[in-house]
């Protein structure tokens, strides 16, 4: 049996002075699995990310984490601590929040830094990160003078240099051009290939076959409304208009002007009648 | 006199790329902040015109010699002290500062208001003179010396410098970090004025505008939570606990000595000429 990396049991959380942000949240991510995890803005996905982290703690329910119970002191004690903050690297939304060191060598080395390692091991380190994300020319480039896609990147390398065997990425592509999208998708089947167990927090369908094989969508209930194969979730048209991940609208065929529940990931048939059926798959 | 040095060097901060590695780049940033520092203690400290000119033609000089870019510090150098013309010049006036009128700009005739009475004349006087030209010729030499730091210097390597000191990581981390999102919230700021712009018709009445002022900040600071919060977990997210910790390593050679010998040797100068006014 594959050996399961997070178990959520019943998980369920709320902000400080607001309603709930997740309910009875359950469900398992093994070892090299790619999960993504689906919903609409403000169903919760963020937050499952954050308490897969450590970074929150569920006010009901447990969550456990490479075999132990995530809770404040678990994630402080050695050598669980430690070990859970090498295992598990966390890409923030926001790369101007990850990136807080003075150059993007500092930033590469601040979690080494903070595991204790020898200079000359986190100078190796480094140097060996920055080489396979192709970014050894902005070592000495302040972080925040970089663009979108080289922000992510050094994001990406500052966790890379840790030796994480789990990544938590929170809607990796957003605020990307087309081309740095394009590598950082690249970049994700890589690390995959070799291992890698990831939970993306997305509702970019079209993305969601290239970062998952796997989804569990978050409905805006804060509750799991499905948990399944990346394929059957896409294909469930339904589910996805009650998770209002899409949603019925109005395009042009010729001179029909219709509406229906409508994806942009998928191909998809449909027949029109007025005298004209013609199935036809088209592709937005 | 704080506030002025580092709006001068926010003015003259380096590119972080394809920046001529000059000797004053080169050297460490640690004998830069000692040995600058002390000169601006000197300036400071001095009370004599001629001491705080030779300060002023020692910073240029300084600045010429280093490869400074010329037009970005002579823009920093010039406009910070023009402000501080503004704020000096009530004090050349005899109301203000006593001593010989040299200058007489008004027959106002002896007067009194109260408590309050007013000479004859308004005048300028030399001894008014003397304190307004000693505080700006004393803010142009601080500038003109940060401003040489900031534009010699990179951020980083400041903030490495400092640390190198022996300045407590958290305080460099905090300086470093408000220096980093100061221009993101800057930024914030300015989407929120565009915003705003962007739908206003016409003239806004000023109760109105305050109002939006008063939001438009409450929004950046609820921003500014919002991202320090994020940063505190990407911070503990990999594996801080409370102990900044830093590659920071320094390489102090002879130029480094000569430099802070050589700026001490200024300083003191500065000091021995200016001390008794």
């Amino acid at each position: 049996m594959t050996e399961r990396v997070f178990r959520l049991d019943g998980v369920s959380f709320s902000y400080p002075g607001s309603g709930s942000c997740l309910e009875e949240v359950s469900f398992e991510v093994g070892r090299g699995e790619r999960v993504a995890l689906l919903g609409a803005n403000g169903s919760g996905k963020s937050t499952v990310l954050r308490l897969m982290d450590g970074l929150h703690f569920a006010s009901l329910g447990r969550l456990v984490a490479l075999g132990e119970v995530l809770s404040p002191a678990a994630v402080e004690r050695p050598p669980f601590g430690p070990r859970f903050r090498k295992e598990v690297g966390f890409l923030f939304q926001d790369s101007d929040a990850q990136l807080f060191s003075p150059s993007v060598e500092e930033e590469v080395a601040f979690g080494p830094l903070q595991m204790g390692w020898t200079r000359p091991e986190i100078l190796r380190r480094v140097g060996d990160t920055l080489q396979i994300l192709g970014i050894e020319a902005l070592r000495d480039r302040p972080p925040q003078n970089l663009s979108a896609g080289e922000k992510k990147k050094v994001a990406l390398a500052s966790l890379l240099a840790l030796s994480p065997s789990v990544l938590l990425l929170d809607e990796p592509t957003a605020g990307l051009d087309p081309r740095s999208q394009g590598a950082l998708l690249e970049l994700l089947e890589e690390l995959h290939a070799s291992g890698f167990t990831t939970v993306t927090a997305t509702h970019d369908l079209e993305l969601v076959p290239h970062l998952a094989d796997r989804a569990v969508v978050l409905g805006e209930d804060h509750r799991i409304a499905a948990d399944g194969s990346v394929r059957d979730i896409l294909a469930d048209t339904d589910l996805l208009v009650r998770v209002n991940l899409i949603h019925a609208h109005r395009h042009r065929h010729g001179a029909l002007v219709h509406s229906h529940p409508h994806q942009h990931a998928v191909m998809h048939e449909h027949s029109h009648r007025l005298g004209h059926p013609h199935p036809h798959p088209h592709e937005d | 006199m704080g506030a002025l040095v580092l709006a001068a060097a926010t003015l003259v901060q380096p590119a972080d790329t394809g920046a001529e590695r000059t000797w004053l780049r080169r050297l460490d940033a640690r004998a830069k902040i000692v040995g600058l520092l002390g000169f601006i203690v000197a300036a400071t400290l001095s009370r004599s015109l001629p001491a705080l000119g030779v300060c002023v033609l020692t910073a240029w000089v300084l600045a010429g010699a280093g490869g400074v870019d010329w037009r970005r510090f002579a823009l920093a150098v010039l406009s910070v002290p023009a402000f501080t013309l503004a704020i000096a010049a009530p004090a050349t006036l005899n109301v203000v500062t006593g001593g010989r009128d040299i200058l007489v700009l008004w027959h106002m005739g002896l007067g009194h208001w109260g408590p309050w009475s007013w000479p004859e004349v308004l005048a300028v006087t030399d001894r008014g003179l003397f304190v307004a030209g000693r505080f700006v010729l004393r803010s142009l030499a601080c500038v003109s010396l940060g401003a040489i730091l900031a534009a010699s210097t990179r951020p980083t390597d400041l903030f490495r410098g400092l640390r190198g000191l022996g300045v407590p990581a958290v305080f460099v981390t905090v300086l470093d970090m408000m220096v980093r999102y100061l221009g993101l919230l800057l930024r914030g700021a300015e989407e929120i004025h565009l915003a705003k712009l962007s739908r206003s018709i016409g003239h806004v009445p000023v109760r109105r505008e305050q109002a939006w002022a008063a939001a438009g900040m409450a929004e950046l600071y609820r921003k500014c939570r919002r991202l320090s919060g994020e940063v505190a977990d990407a911070m503990v997210s990999r594996g801080f606990s409370g102990e900044v910790r830093s590659l920071s390593t320094g390489r102090w050679g002879w130029p480094e000595t000569v430099f802070v010998l050589a700026c001490a040797a200024g300083a003191t100068t500065a000091l021995a000429l200016g001390w008794g006014g």
